[in-house]
């Protein structure tokens, strides 16, 4: 690694520390007391030839061509000259009424990407409309799903051909949702091959950030494996697992964090895969890893190629994967809620654009786009498209997508790619150390990590260091928009009138012996997703399903903390 | 509850999650804040009852409940809170509520009495000053 390049060995005249001494007054004086990252990786005045030197930076080790390892350029040879990005917007609220008009809408208006599904608390949660602790919370972060009923009516005239990927959020219930879509399938004699079902199915980071545990954290792993073993086996166009560090990034995490953390939680759910004595070659590319991103626009596409270079390398050293198959795994990217202002929300639109630009050029195939007035709430229709509108934009009127990773080269971006590298390498270690991810989680660490990352950036804020336009700086006194979308009052209502139906109209005799199946297959380690169907059929709902597994696993329990 | 003792010992604050909502980043900024404020902080973990919030307030023999809500659903889980304190008559502490506030959620819960209310772009100086005068003046009266 230390042979220099000879694409980068051209003799300067005048190296940089003769340039640093002839202007040195004035680099000096500078608008800002410190340089660096998001992250905290110090940024240098410029880049150059020897700041690759330094890293033993070589073209062909890495960074190689486009669409060959160490795939730091993409995935694929021909990028987005081949076909554009997907464009995917999230969305869901009410009831599953609500949510099918929407979604209709949305593929009426040029969302390549499929359908996208947001879940209420209750149905992530595990809980049926009718628990006391569900009741102010039925439809309104998402959609309210009970039974398999409320499947077939969010895809009343949506053909699942049509709608070709079905993204949910599930992920202390990833068993449930993929469960409710292979019997929807089935309903409909068609092929569950014919789209992709994609569920987030990461319950890790619900420990770490997300909050929607509802048992031990082993338990969760054990069952988001069952699917995932289940679906690649079974099923194997869809994507059973999306390994998520936009969570734990809006939770406070740094960028570097994000991805290394993101790793980290991989590695958990490969190996407890390999313990089952599945092999990484049959489901590796079955495995996205999902980002979000936010505004430190370098950094960005520095940790989507650092990215697909450790994975693809962890894959093949660490877990034995030795085929193409086993190492390209799925790289999304989303624009980020976070860094959105309640204030000027106008003003999101710009960020946005600079996000979804970031992700584009860090080469993510998959992308997803948020909406300039979510930080007040479920977008509007207006701010959906518009998203969509700025994908399109950067994808048609810039020429950007027109040659393959245009960065690769860029002394900084290739510095800071290196650099981001080495640092997950170093967590990854770190981790390694405190027994792996859950060992980590159930001690709190990144919890921890996270939170005090939180802290330092309010403060930052707060004291001006760091600059939110519209926030801390440059404000202007305007009226909160009015226009925030408002979920349908009547949803709740509407979902208990159907779950009281359900219960009397089913056969419930039948339901109870699929529910005992489960509860048997549970307690003798059994993988869970056929009795999980068997369930779904019977119309068993979300909290009796949820039910059984607390019984045989236990009920997750918060911790108070004093700080 | 402990107004003659309130100026002797620090500000004890009681951080929580009520519902369903899983979103911790905020309230674990305030407590840290708080913290660094001279304030003794416990956070409950998510996802606690009121009841269970209720009876946290009285063990601690906190000052003020500091609770978070980023779901849709802050006015009626600050109702079920309000209304377990009452229960428990407990009349004494101060009652911050932090979330995604929309104006008609603000108004109702100003008309249940609650005006420490922040929402997005609220600092951690002006949530700090509020809970210290507000708890100040109730220890005052």
């Amino acid at each position: 690694m230390t042979a220099k390049t000879e694409a980068h060995s051209i003799p300067l005249k005048n190296p940089r520390e003769d340039w640093e001494s002839r202007h040195a007054a004035a680099l000096g004086d500078l608008r800002k007391p410190t340089f660096e990252t998001s992250s905290g990786i110090p940024i240098k005045a410029v880049y150059s030839p020897e700041d690759l030197d330094q890293l033993g930076w070589r073209y062909d080790v890495d960074v190689g061509y486009p669409g060959d390892e160490p795939w730091t350029r993409g995935f694929t040879p021909g990028g987005y000259r081949k076909r554009l990005w997907e464009i995917e917007m999230y969305a869901g609220f009410g009831s599953a009424e609500d949510a099918n008009k929407r979604y209709r809408y949305l593929l009426e208006n040029g969302s390549t990407g499929g359908v996208s599904i947001a879940l209420d608390l209750p149905t992530q949660i595990g809980l049926d409309p009718d628990h006391p602790l569900a009741a102010d919370e039925i439809g309104q972060i998402g959609v309210s799903l009970m039974s398999l009923d409320d499947i077939e009516i969010m895809f009343d005239g949506i053909p699942l051909d049509k709608a070709g990927h079905v993204f949910t959020t599930g992920n202390c219930i990833g068993p449930l949702a993929a469960a409710w879509f292979l019997a929807l399938a089935e309903e409909r004699n068609t092929d569950p091959g014919c789209f992709t079902l994609q569920v987030q199915n990461d319950p890790i980071k619900e420990y770490i950030a997300r909050g929607t545990q509802f048992l031990p954290i082993e338990a969760s792993v054990k069952l988001a494996t069952d699917m995932l073993q289940y679906v690649s086996e079974n099923v194997p166009a869809w994507l059973p697992i999306s390994i998520s560090g936009s969570h734990m990034k809006q939770a406070g995490g740094s960028t570097v964090q994000e991805a290394a953390f993101t790793i980290c939680n991989g590695i958990a759910y490969v190996e407890a895969c390999l313990a089952k004595g599945m092999k990484i070659d049959d489901f590796g590319d079955r495995i996205e890893l999902h980002f979000c991103t936010e505004m430190d626009f370098f950094e960005e596409v520095a940790k989507y190629r650092a990215v697909r270079k450790v994975w693809t390398r962890l894959v093949r050293e660490r877990f034995g994967g030795t085929t193409r198959k086993a190492q390209l795994f799925r790289l999304h990217a989303a624009t980020s809620g976070r860094p959105l202002t309640a204030q000027q929300t106008l003003n999101n639109i710009s960020r946005i654009t600079l996000q979804a630009l970031a992700q584009i050029l860090g080469g993510c195939e998959q992308t997803r786009t948020a909406s300039f007035d979510e930080a007040l709430g479920i977008p509007t229709e207006l701010a959906a498209r518009t998203s969509i509108r700025v994908n399109q934009i950067i994808g048609n009127e810039t020429g950007i997508p027109d040659t393959v990773d245009p960065l690769g080269g860029s002394y900084y971006v290739e510095t800071l790619t290196k650099e981001f590298e080495t640092r997950i390498w170093d967590t990854v270690a770190e981790v390694d150390e405190m027994g792996g991810a859950i060992a980590a989680t159930k001690a709190g660490w990144f919890q921890r990590q996270l939170a005090i990352g939180a802290y330092r950036e309010q403060c930052r804020v707060e004291s001006g260091e760091q600059i939110i336009v519209g926030v801390n700086a440059f404000k202007s006194d305007e009226a909160p928009p009015e226009q925030t979308f408002k979920v349908n009052p009547k949803a709740g209502e509407h979902q208990l009138a159907k779950l009281k139906a359900l219960r009397e109209r089913r056969d419930n005799t039948k339901l109870h012996a699929t529910l005992e199946h489960l509860r048997e297959d549970c307690k003798s380690g059994t993988n869970v997703m056929p009795a999980m169907i068997e369930a779904v059929r019977a119309r068993a709902t979300v909290g009796e399903i949820g039910q059984v597994w607390r019984d045989v696993f236990g009920e997750y329990q918060p911790q108070s903390e004093r700080f | 509850m402990q107004s003659e003792t309130q100026n002797k010992r620090p500000l004890r604050v009681v951080m929580t999650k009520v519902g369903l909502d899983g979103h911790d980043r905020g309230v674990k900024v305030i407590a840290q804040a708080f913290r660094d404020a001279g304030m003794e902080v416990i956070y409950t973990g998510l996802r606690r009852t009121p009841d269970e919030i209720a009876d946290i307030v009285l063990q601690e023999d906190a000052d003020i409940l500091g609770l978070s809500i980023l779901s849709g659903a802050v006015v009626p889980l600050t109702r079920r809170v309000s209304e377990a304190l009452a229960k428990r008559e407990i009349d004494d502490v101060l009652l911050v509520v932090g979330g995604i506030v929309t104006p008609d959620a603000r108004q109702e819960l100003s008309e249940m009495g609650i005006d420490g209310v922040f929402g997005p772009g609220a600092s951690l100086s002006e949530i700090i000053t509020f809970a210290q005068s507000n708890v100040q003046e109730r220890s005052l009266t």
